[in-house]
């Protein structure tokens, strides 16, 4: 592997930007694909919002969270999950280039290979599960009677959902580095588990899948513990956990992938 | 059926036993959304009933849930996708085989794949949750049949949803709009008897509700035998619609097709 010690962080962002601007380029030579994209993507978070407000027609809570309480754990759930899909959606083909052998040149451009291969593609349903993500959050803190006092804590919560459900996605994806196959078959268990459960109130669930999604696998900090110290549900000092859950999720998406680099044997060996 | 139509079918069903993650991951992916649904339901019904179903009768409902979902989600969806994606479906036209009819062999034995991994998962989640025992030997028998039909229904569902890719550059979004749509108007993600009257309606005028509602009322004799012989023949109904569905816009679609610049 060729390790470039002038790759600072402005070049890596650089490069990083660049690279996302020309897929949004792209994009707009597709139209159509856009919109049946975006429109896939909302309909996932409509669908939600439906399962939500049918559920809390026939009871008046679950677990204690309240009907606005859970759209907002729903929402930010959605937001950071569409975002993986306009940041880091690459990564999804992470399986498919090392059985391809697609690594390669990626190895020898002066750029990190984990930004080249994020930025090979944009999700576009993200547009839409991002858009209408962010509608339920912000429909469930209006109705939650959360003031504007805790707009930082929401912003917090936002953007350390997006840095840790992306730095988790690319950590999955890159198991397919010694567990070869095209499909990101433990991306998929990990989003599947995510919006089966982390979409619910984690007092559900037995202490053993509370302490994996809190300290192990830690899910729980996307949505459920910033919108649980919104709305008083556990107290602020568990706001502290939320940045360093999305520093640790960062530096383990980043060692994981040079480890997964360094067994990287190219394909036909 | 012909014999090149089991060649399909079998060719597809070794290549997805040759892997046997994929059986573990079927039974998981799956299995999470049952753990999930056992956890909030048994919270909401406690010792009594919501939308008629007791705590025993919503765990054979999920149980169902599990089974259907877990053979509904194991096709090749992504082959499918890919053919086109990648441009094989230019190569595909050239060959005296008629696309869907391959397509959907393939798709069977894809599913036949899953078959044992949905069984012994059924079978586990029978014996550690002991859901409601079956309304009659007459509503198993008939739930078995209905279950059966979702291998068309499947099918009909993914074609048309994988025909979308000669308009898309990604599928992905595509297959997630497609479960999401399945699981909740199935009643996967919330049981039909709870939705108010106009989205039931909506439910029960789309193919999805065959997907677990169907199997899951006769199963627990929510319907009588009549009713459920009415169910049986709208899930055939529906499986015949979708394939010519898919006929009709895989001829609109194809014409698109474009072979490097051509």
């Amino acid at each position: 592997m060729v390790r470039d010690k002038s790759l600072t962080a402005r070049h890596v962002g650089g490069v990083y930007w660049r690279a996302l601007v020309a897929q949004i380029r792209a994009i707009t030579e597709y139209p159509a694909d856009f919109w049946v994209m975006a429109s896939a993507g909302a309909m996932w978070n409509v669908l939600q919002f439906a399962f939500i407000t049918v559920l809390f027609a026939a009871v008046p809570d679950v677990a204690g969270w309240r009907y606005h309480e859970m759209l907002m754990l729903s929402g930010l759930f959605t937001v950071a999950s569409g975002s993986t899909a306009l940041l880091v959606d690459g990564v999804w083909s992470t399986g498919q280039m090392v059985l391809k052998g697609e690594i390669d040149y990626r190895m020898t451009r002066p750029a990190p290979v984990v930004v080249q291969v994020a930025t090979t593609h944009i999700g576009m349903q993200g547009f839409g599960e991002s858009g209408i993500g962010l509608l339920m959050f912000a429909y469930g803190w209006i109705g939650a009677g959360l003031s504007l006092a805790a707009l930082p804590i929401g912003l917090l919560g936002l953007v350390c959902a997006i840095v840790i459900e992306c730095a988790l996605i690319t950590v999955f994806c890159a198991v397919n580095f010694w567990i070869k196959g095209p499909m990101s078959n433990f991306a998929f268990v990990l989003v599947d588990l995510q919006s089966n459960a982390m979409v619910l109130p984690l007092g559900l669930f037995p202490i053993g899948v509370r302490i994996v999604t809190l300290f192990v696998i830690p899910v729980a900090f996307v949505n459920f513990v910033p919108v649980a110290v919104l709305t008083g549900h556990l107290s602020a000092w568990w706001l502290v956990g939320t940045p360093l859950a999305a520093l640790a999720a960062v530096l383990a998406a980043v060692g994981v992938f040079r480890l997964g680099l360094r067994s990287y044997d190219s394909a036909g060996h | 059926m012909s014999s090149l139509d089991v060649a399909f079918a079998t060719v597809t069903f070794k290549r997805k036993i040759a892997y046997k993650t994929t059986w573990i991951f079927s039974v998981l992916f799956g299995g999470w959304s049952l753990l999930a649904g056992l956890a909030v339901w048994s919270h909401i019904i406690g010792d009594g009933e919501i939308g008629g179903y007791d705590w025993p009768a919503m765990r054979a409902y999920l149980i169902i849930g599990f089974l259907t979902a877990t053979l509904a989600w194991s096709g090749s969806d992504w082959e499918m996708a890919n053919r086109i994606l990648d441009g094989h479906v230019a190569i595909d036209l050239t060959k005296p085989v008629d696309f869907q009819r391959a397509r959907a062999a393939e798709y069977i034995g894809g599913m036949t794949a899953s078959v044992p991994a949905a069984v012994l998962g059924t079978a586990a989640a029978c014996l550690i949750f002991r859901p409601a025992p079956p309304a009659s030997v007459l509503a198993a028998a008939l739930t078995i049949v209905s279950v059966l039909f979702i291998f068309p229904l499947a099918f009909g569902i993914s074609y048309l949803a994988t025909l979308t890719c000669f308009v898309t550059q990604r599928f992905l979004g595509i297959q997630w709009a497609k479960d999401s749509l399945v699981a909740f108007f199935s009643g996967m993600m919330v049981p039909l008897a709870l939705m108010p009257v106009w989205l039931q309606g909506i439910s029960w005028a789309l193919p999805f509700v065959h997907f677990t509602t169907t199997p899951a009322s006769i199963y627990l004799g929510r319907v009588d035998t009549a009713g459920a012989l009415g169910l049986l023949a709208a899930q055939a109904a529906w499986s015949v619609g979708l394939w010519y569905m898919g006929r009709l816009i895989w001829g609109r679609l194809v014409k698109k097709v474009t072979i490097h610049g051509g």
